[in-house]
């Protein structure tokens, strides 16, 4: 399950992403490049890789202190704990 | 304790990927935004306190007004006689530092006709908040 999760955040990240963007770019109607549409595309471009990279870093942070909080029945005391050493 | 380490090498893969991605289209972007057309024309764009001039090939001047014609490649070469201004266009996304002493380069090319304003970005004295111009296009 988490290979799958994995995997499909690669595949968006070097395939979807480049491709969506190319389909939804605005196309230059005349004989010079649009200015305007350039730019804002390459700032809502990045906004949307600044928040998936936000979201990842958020998503991870939440998740380990989910995973790793004291009342998980799947946690374990550390090696150190179970010798009464800490 | 065995443990493996995938999951760190895929994290930082992807995080390596979208730098990359992002070096490389703001670079393009920046590239093609960058290239005026070898049929641009040349106008000379000069700040002072508080006014645009605007010089254009054939000589012409204008003062506090610009007219362009649509769907033309205009490359402004801007400078400054005064203190530090920005030349903008907030419609067209055309923004250069207007600087004493040099000659900074931008261009566009009108897509829309109509009347646009031109204003200074830069804090440059007691009226620049009222330093404008206004830019006409034409469609020709």
């Amino acid at each position: 399950m988490s290979r799958i999760f994995h995997l499909s955040i690669i595949i968006t990240t070097l395939f979807i992403i480049p491709t969506v963007s190319l389909a939804f770019a605005a196309e230059t109607a005349g004989e010079y490049i649009d200015r305007k549409a350039e730019i804002w595309n390459l700032f809502f471009r990045m906004m949307t890789v600044a928040f998936v990279v936000g979201g990842v870093i958020a998503g991870t942070m939440v998740w380990q202190v989910w995973r790793f909080r004291e009342s998980n029945p799947n946690s374990k005391p550390t090696e150190y704990e179970e010798k009464g050493e800490f | 304790m065995a443990h493996s380490n995938w999951a760190e090498w895929i994290y930082l893969g992807v995080v390596t990927a979208l730098l990359i991605y992002v070096g490389a289209e703001a670079w393009n972007v920046e590239r093609i935004i960058d290239h005026a057309p070898a049929d641009a024309e040349i106008i000379i764009v000069t700040g002072q306190q508080w006014f645009w001039t605007f010089e254009h090939e054939d000589g012409t001047k204008e003062v506090g007004e610009l007219h362009l014609k649509k769907d033309h490649a205009y490359k402004f070469e801007v400078t400054s006689i005064d203190v530090n201004h920005d030349f903008n266009i907030p419609e067209f996304v055309v923004l250069m530092d207007a600087i004493p002493g040099r000659i900074n380069t931008v261009w566009f090319s009108p897509n829309e006709a109509g009347e646009f304003e031109i204003q200074c970005r830069e804090y440059c004295g007691l009226i620049h908040y009222n330093m404008r111009a206004k830019l006409y296009v034409e469609d020709v």
